[in-house]
This record gives C-alpha cells, sequence and structure tokens, in this order.
C-alpha cells in the first residue's frame, strides 16, 4: 500500500531525471533506427521525384527556431531530393523568424553538393537553380500574389537582387510554373496555402509538419487537397531514409539520428502512464 | 461620427474583400490584386511601426513604475535598439555598411555578429530550449493525469498508446498492423472529428464576420454599442 501511495506522490523532479537520461544516452550511444516510409511521405517523395525540370519545388519555411529540431531536417532533406533531381527551389518564409532557418538550410544543402561538384555544371548555383525570395507580408498578399506573378510579390530577393534578373525567375513566374509547395510549418499556413493558393490558382500543396499538429491535416489529405504529408521527426527520418536508399545521399541525417531518443522518450512515457494507471486502480480498488 | 466613419469603413472593405472570391471577372480580380499588392501592404508597414512604438511605450511605463520584473524590460530595449542597428546598418551576414565583422588580431579568427549570427547563436538554442521543457511538463502531466477513470478516458488512453507507439519505427516494424491501425484512427475518427470542427469554425466565422460587416457586433470598437 505505502508503495502505490508513494509512487503516485513521486517527485516531479525524478520524473524529469528519467525523462533527461532518456533523451541523452541514445545521443551518446547511438543507435541507428531505418524507419519504414508510410503511405503520406512516400506520396510526397514520389510527387517531388516526377516534378518535370521545366517546373519548380517551392519551400515555405513556415517554422520557427522552436520547432527547428524537428522540422529543419524535413527541410533539408527536401532540398537534397531536389538539388539531386535537379529540379529548381524557390524558398520564402510567411513568418520573419524563418528566415534565418531557411538560409541555413540552403546554405548547408548547396555546400553539400558543391563539395562534390566536378564542374560548374554540377554545382547548385544560386539564382539558376534555386532562389531564396525571403520573407513578405502580409500572408494573403504572398499567397494570392504568387499565383499572379512571384516577381511582383518579392520584387527583390532575400539578398536584395532585383527578382525578375535571376536566370531562374524567367522560367518560374507563377504557380503555373510550381511543380509542388510544400509548406513545412509549425503553425496554420498549410491550410492558408491549401484554401487560398490552391483553391485560387490549383496549386499542388505538401504539408510537413509537427507531430502534435499532423492530425490537424489529416482532413485535407484525405481529401486529396494535400499531395502527401511528412509529419514529425518520424516524417522527417522516413523522407531522409527514401533520399538515402533511392538516391545515394549519405550526408548526415538528423531526424534519423534523433529517433533513437524520442523512441526510448516515447517508451518512457509509456511506461510512466502505465505505472500511474496501475497505482491508480490498486489505490481506488484497496479504498473501495 | 467616430463610429460611424470605422463602421463604414468595416462595410465597405469587408464586401470589397468578399467580392473577388465570388466574381471572377477581370476587372475585378485587377482591381483586387492591385489593392492587395499595394495598399494592403502600406498599411501593414504602419502596423509595424505601431507594434515597435508601443512595445517601447509599454516597457518604459513599466520601467518607470517599477511594475513587476520590471528589469527585464530593459533587455527587451537594449535588445530591440542593438538588432535593429545591426539589422539596419551591418545587413545580412556582415554585408551592410556598419563593420559586423572583424578578424581578432594576431589570429586568423574571424569575429561576426551580424543578424544571422546572433539569430543562429542566441534566437535559435534560447526559442529550441524553452520549446524543449514541454516535453518535461507533458511527462509529468502524462504521469499524474492520463487515468483511465471512465470508457470515454480509457478509449482515450488506447488511442494514444496506439499512436504513440505506431511513431516508435521499433514497434511499428515488428509489427506493421499496429501502424495500421494508427493510421485508420487519424484517418478516420481523427477527420470526422476534425471535419466537424471546421465547418463549426467556418460557420462561427463567416457569422461573427458579417456581424462585423454589417456593424451589428462593435465590441471591437471599444467595448460598448
Amino acid at each position: 500500500m505505502k508503495f502505490f501511495e508513494a509512487l503516485m506522490k513521486i517527485d516531479r523532479r525524478i520524473l524529469y531525471l528519467v525523462l533527461a537520461a532518456v533523451v541523452i544516452i541514445p545521443f551518446i550511444f547511438p543507435f541507428m533506427i531505418h524507419p519504414k516510409a508510410m503511405p503520406p511521405v512516400e506520396n510526397l517523395y514520389n510527387y517531388i521525384d516526377s516534378i518535370p525540370q521545366d517546373k519548380a519545388l517551392v519551400i515555405s519555411v513556415d517554422y520557427t527556431p522552436d520547432t527547428e529540431p524537428e522540422l529543419h531536417p524535413m527541410t533539408i532533406a527536401l532540398l537534397r531530393h531536389a538539388f539531386t533531381r535537379r529540379i529548381k527551389v524557390g524558398v520564402l518564409c510567411i513568418g520573419v523568424l524563418g528566415l534565418g532557418l531557411a538560409e541555413n538550410a540552403l546554405n548547408q544543402v548547396a555546400g553539400e553538393f558543391n563539395q562534390r561538384a566536378t564542374s560548374k555544371a554540377d554545382s547548385i548555383i544560386y539564382g539558376r537553380d534555386y532562389v531564396f525570395w525571403g520573407w513578405q507580408t502580409p500572408v494573403l498578399t504572398v499567397i494570392l500574389g504568387m499565383g499572379e506573378r512571384i516577381s511582383r510579390v518579392f520584387t527583390v530577393d532575400y539578398y536584395n537582387n532585383q527578382t525578375e534578373t535571376l536566370p531562374m525567375m524567367k522560367q518560374i513566374k507563377n504557380y503555373n510554373n510550381v511543380g509542388i509547395l510544400v509548406s513545412v510549418s509549425a503553425s496554420a499556413s498549410p491550410g492558408w496555402y491549401i484554401t487560398y493558393g490552391q483553391t485560387s490558382f490549383g496549386v499542388k500543396v505538401g504539408i510537413a509538419s509537427t507531430a502534435v499538429q499532423a492530425a490537424d491535416w489529416y482532413p485535407y489529405l484525405n481529401s486529396g487537397q494535400a499531395t502527401g504529408m511528412l509529419s514529425g521527426m518520424k516524417g522527417g527520418a522516413e523522407y531522409e531514409e527514401l533520399v538515402q536508399t533511392n538516391l545515394g545521399i549519405t550526408d548526415r541525417r538528423r531526424a534519423t539520428e534523433a529517433m533513437a531518443s524520442q523512441t526510448s522518450a516515447h517508451f518512457a512515457i509509456i511506461v510512466f502512464i502505465l505505472i500511474g494507471n496501475i497505482g491508480y486502480f490498486v489505490l481506488r480498488r484497496r479504498k473501495k | 461620427m467616430k463610429r460611424r466613419i470605422p463602421l463604414a469603413i468595416v462595410f465597405i472593405f469587408g464586401v470589397l474583400g468578399a467580392i473577388p472570391f465570388l466574381i471572377p471577372h477581370r476587372i475585378i480580380q485587377n482591381a483586387d490584386n492591385e489593392f492587395r499588392s499595394s495598399i494592403l501592404r502600406i498599411i501593414v508597414a504602419f502596423s509595424l511601426v505601431l507594434g515597435v512604438g508601443s512595445i517601447i511605450r509599454h516597457h518604459f511605463q513599466k520601467i518607470r513604475r517599477k511594475k513587476e520584473n520590471w528589469q527585464y524590460s530593459y533587455i527587451t530595449l537594449i535588445a530591440l535598439v542593438i538588432s535593429a542597428i545591426i539589422g539596419l546598418f551591418g545587413g545580412i551576414d556582415a554585408r551592410g555598411m556598419l563593420p559586423t565583422q572583424f578578424t581578432v588580431p594576431f589570429t586568423e579568427y574571424v569575429f561576426r555578429f551580424d543578424i544571422q549570427t546572433l539569430y543562429t547563436n542566441i534566437m535559435v538554442p534560447l526559442a529550441a530550449t524553452m520549446f524543449s521543457l514541454l516535453a518535461f511538463f507533458m511527462t509529468s502531466a502524462a504521469y499524474r493525469a492520463f487515468r483511465a477513470r471512465n470508457v470515454e478516458a480509457t478509449i482515450l488512453l488506447l488511442s494514444a498508446f496506439v499512436v504513440m507507439l505506431a511513431a516508435v519505427p521499433l514497434v511499428s516494424s515488428f509489427f506493421p498492423k499496429l501502424s495500421a491501425f494508427s493510421e485508420w484512427i487519424l484517418t478516420v475518427p481523427n477527420t470526422a472529428a476534425k471535419r466537424g470542427l471546421l465547418f463549426g469554425i467556418a460557420l462561427g466565422s463567416m457569422a461573427t464576420s458579417l456581424k462585423i460587416i454589417l456593424g451589428i457586433e462593435r465590441g471591437w470598437l471599444g467595448g460598448t454599442s
């Protein structure tokens, strides 16, 4: 009896300590998990893989540093996929705090490819292969305006170049030249792209969201309004697995690395819930 | 007059905002495009001025009246001024007129304090740390409050178990049917509930918007009708 009473009154700092341990230990002694891609992830991968070369992949970096560990690996995996397939990439931000993350991702992935490049044709060149449009506001102006002319919404890019003068932009004028727009988001932005961008201009929308928000997007996934979805760290790891298996990209996979920690944290929480419920039922029975 | 003018503005722009979604004619679409691309942006630029002004005034008053935790207001104001100066004059990646990077004498080390460096080294770790604390609170809450007290709570608990287990790749590779069941929970019962909610929210938003456009709901004017 006393054991269960003590169990129910356990100090929360002990729970914190256990959780910290199960998160940190797998980083020190890592074990690699290779997740199998679920249908929403596969659908997005296959669609991006089939984008013709005259169309672009647009990535909307709609997350802020707080969700960076969960969503940033998705942006990086999407960029690696597009650059390997030589699909042109346009990147924008709906929120101003996403700018730094978008730039980090672009610099990192372009750097990886350029290190391996043997010629200019092999390289990933700004303006030719990708453009970072930056941030504009308000949201409605950006989403609807891009359906008419992207360079009118973003008259200058993030680096203050005239957007119209960049070689890629001669080909990518509006949503008609966009294969798919993927909103990597910790907010409601995928819904805005579907409500305004897709309804008005028919642009295909993909979603990459935090695990906690994924449930919100299933109605759009079921109706076919969202082409595919990466949900949470696991979605990112599944996409990384597809990129590595199918395209042979062996650069660092942060989502896959973090899966070990997430797995042990999930197990710990499940065990905590079980212990909490066992204690609750034992005490309730004895009280009766 | 003080009330009629704002009400008239809301009515006119509320109707103008809805029309382009109902009438696809080119003239209407062009006018809407012009409105969104030019006028709306200018209005938003003014709101930025208002926002910065408001935050400065709020924190100055907090310091002057020595309200609770007033000392932290200094940090907000100093951070605002420094980041504004670096952002405006240093540019992105030290390309502005302000020398935001220099080589440390007698070394090859380049010290940078441009916006991107500040963002990557201060903003990212601070925000990520704040968010990661959630995991600890969630664990504590799950241990104390997630109980199978009745039938509804038990169903919720079991669904959470399945979805959580399926999110673990090790489990889903050993028990593929569990993954399929988790996907079913998200695709069918979850979607049904979400759709109901979405319809409710959409109808509620439409009703509230109409009330505001027609001047029936005037709470936004200052709380008195």
